[in-house]
């Protein structure tokens, strides 16, 4: 019996320490009213989209391995609204229309800005949208290019669905509460 | 040791207290008039060109020296830090994209370099809209009311979409007297019973943030005043003409419907809506309405009073009492309403000698009982005989009675019982008493019964 009880004091406590930072959210958000997001955010995604209508025919069916790296999973909604919230600003240097950016920063920024995320989440450097590698010359460069662009428009407009769908699921997890 | 202490303890309490009072002062009330005096604030308006936005803030007192102070913001701003102001003579503002509208910014005024005061500010909490426009009123005469209408940028915009207005109007002369309406939407129904008739009116709109909305802020300026006047109130003579000649026709009709209804009243509307029960008395009046010109109906008793009249005891002989017909006596002057038989003997006539008689079976029951109602004690009607016999009469017998003209049959019944030569006594009786009278039947007579007097002719 005094073999059970030490187990149960010793061991459990330990155990549940390494478990909560798992379990736990690593960001804070405000604006769980959806006021800020109604207001501002859904606007300027509307419109991106709104923008991107014609892309979609042709991108590819296979899913981004950031999307399999990143969920909008239950008490991970903070998390992967920051990283795709910087994952956005890479996208506003890419020759794009003033609107166009201006709506990326208004949607990243004021993304940022409702986190109140820990050094953990902040510390990790979202990954680069891949380089350029050098060719042989420079049709097949700029075929090249163009078809990151193809490929990053893509992948700019699942993120933003995938962001608007994670901030319907935290105000419906809000509204229920 | 505590001595010393103490006595350090009271040299730094004097040189804060010294020094608040001194050098210090300057500053602090430098620094007080600044606060007093620099105190400011500032409105923004959205998307006010283009996806443009404007920020403006102004000092309150208007008579600051403003050489060498600026505005800066800083934070809830994209992809830059701060933003200074623009100056256009006592007013500061800015017109950017770069407002992130989520979250507070910082708002200071800055002397140089230094900044002499700040005020948190959230850029969605202070906004201001445009004022409205195209205000017009439109009377509508079928409705009797006017219709307010007016523009509004905001319906175009993205962000500071829902407003709600301040529709205000007032009559020209009454200065300070006016009217406000609240409503959401662009358009507004004045009644026209509610405004003075004939007056010049003023109206004017502005539109505010609504509260419960992410956007807050102040009222607008202004619209345009839009000036308009009520009409005068001509009801009672602009009447449509075909009311006007349905209303009078009604009521020449109704005035006619009450003319007729009281004329005819006795003669064709009471009969049918309150019959009258059959009375006898009438009745037989009817039935003798077309008599021979060579007749005298009358059932007045006063026509009587040269008729005797004479009790009838018992039945005479058939012979005698053709004899006693024969003397044609000068009616009696009394009778009364019971010498009526009861048939409905219609247009008879009598001839002045007829005779009533009973038959003997009546014998010891007055004849006048028999013939005054009581119908139960009767066989039979009574009806004249000139044929009948009569005993012991002296003078002339004649009696009042059913008026039978010989030649009527029609409605004459035929007599219940054969007049026998038997005994028939005839009595005199005095004057005043009810009498028998029955009617010799004459072979085109027919049998009178109760049932034909309802056959008013």
């Amino acid at each position: 019996m005094f073999h059970v009880s030490f187990r149960y004091i010793f061991g459990i406590p330990p155990l549940i320490l390494v478990l909560l930072p798992v379990t736990s959210s690593d960001c804070d958000i405000e604006g769980q009213d959806g006021k800020e997001y109604e207001s501002v955010l859904m606007i300027s995604i509307d419109e991106l989209l709104d923008s991107m209508k014609e892309i979609g025919s042709n991108c590819l069916n296979n899913e981004s391995n950031f999307f399999k790296k990143h969920l909008c999973d239950d008490n991970k909604e903070g998390t992967f609204l920051y990283r795709a919230a910087r994952k956005l600003k890479q996208f506003r240097k890419m020759n794009n229309s003033d609107d166009f950016d201006h709506h990326l920063s208004i949607v990243s920024q004021g993304t940022l800005k409702l986190l109140n995320c820990t050094s953990k989440v902040k510390g990790r450097k979202p990954s680069s949208l891949g380089e350029a590698q050098p060719t042989k010359n420079l049709e097949e460069n700029k075929l090249l290019k163009e078809q990151r662009k193809q490929n990053g428009l893509c992948f700019l407009k699942r993120l933003l669905q995938k962001i608007k769908t994670c901030w319907n699921k935290i105000l419906r997890g809000t509204k229920e509460h | 040791m505590t001595i010393l202490g103490t006595a350090f303890g009271m040299v730094f309490y004097l040189l804060q207290v010294v020094s608040g009072e001194s050098g210090y002062a300057q500053n602090g009330d430098l620094e007080d008039a600044e606060l007093d005096d620099y105190s400011f604030s500032c409105y923004s308006q959205l998307e006010v060109n283009g996806s443009h936005h404007s920020l403006t803030c102004a000092f309150d007192d208007p008579d600051i020296n403003n050489t060498n102070l600026e505005f800066e913001i800083c934070g809830a701003l994209l992809e830059i830090n701060c933003l200074n102001f623009s100056k256009l003579q006592e007013v500061y503002y800015i017109k950017t994209k770069k407002f992130l509208l989520i979250g507070d910014s910082e708002i200071c005024v800055k002397l140089g370099e230094k900044s002499v005061t700040c005020k948190k500010m959230n850029i969605v909490k202070i906004v201001k809209p445009e004022a409205p426009f195209n205000v017009s009123v439109i009377y509508r005469e079928g409705a009797n009311d006017f219709v307010v209408t007016f523009n509004t940028s905001h319906l175009q915009k993205k962000y500071v979409k829902n407003l709600m207005h301040d529709v205000a109007y007032h009559q020209e002369k009454d200065e300070n007297n006016w009217m406000h309406v609240n409503l959401s939407s662009t358009k507004l129904t004045l009644l026209q019973r509610k405004l003075q008739d004939d007056a010049m009116y003023e109206i004017k709109v502005r539109s505010i943030p609504y509260s419960s909305d992410y956007f807050e802020g102040f009222w607008s300026e202004w619209s345009p005043s839009y000036h308009f006047r009520t009409p005068e109130t001509k009801r009672a003579e602009k009447m449509d003409p075909v009311l006007l000649t349905i209303s009078i026709s009604s009521f020449f009709s109704v005035a006619l419907l009450v003319i007729l209804a009281c004329v005819l009243w006795k003669r064709r509307i009471k009969p049918i809506v309150w019959p009258s029960l059959p009375d006898h008395k009438k009745t037989l009046e009817q039935l003798c309405k077309k008599p021979r010109k060579n007749l005298n109906v009358s059932f007045n008793p006063e026509s009587f009073l040269d008729c005797q009249i004479h009790k009838v005891d018992g039945i005479q002989s058939r012979d005698e009492t053709e004899g006693f017909l024969q003397e044609a006596f000068p009616p009696q002057p009394e009778e009364s309403e019971k010498q009526r038989l009861g048939g409905g003997v219609q247009g008879p006539s009598w001839p002045p000698e007829h005779i009533v008689i009973t038959p003997e079976t009546f014998r010891g029951q007055s004849p006048l009982e028999c013939l005054a109602g009581n119908g139960s004690t009767c066989d039979a009607p009574i009806l004249p005989s000139p044929g009948s016999s009569e005993s012991g009469k002296n003078g002339p017998r004649v009696y009042q009675g059913l008026l039978l003209s010989p030649g009527t049959t029609n409605n004459l019944l035929p007599p219940p019982f054969p007049l026998q030569s038997g005994n028939l006594t005839l009595n005199p009786i005095a004057q005043g008493q009810p009498i028998l009278t029955s009617l010799g039947p004459s072979p085109e007579e027919a049998y009178v019964t109760m049932s034909s007097f309802y056959q008013n002719q």
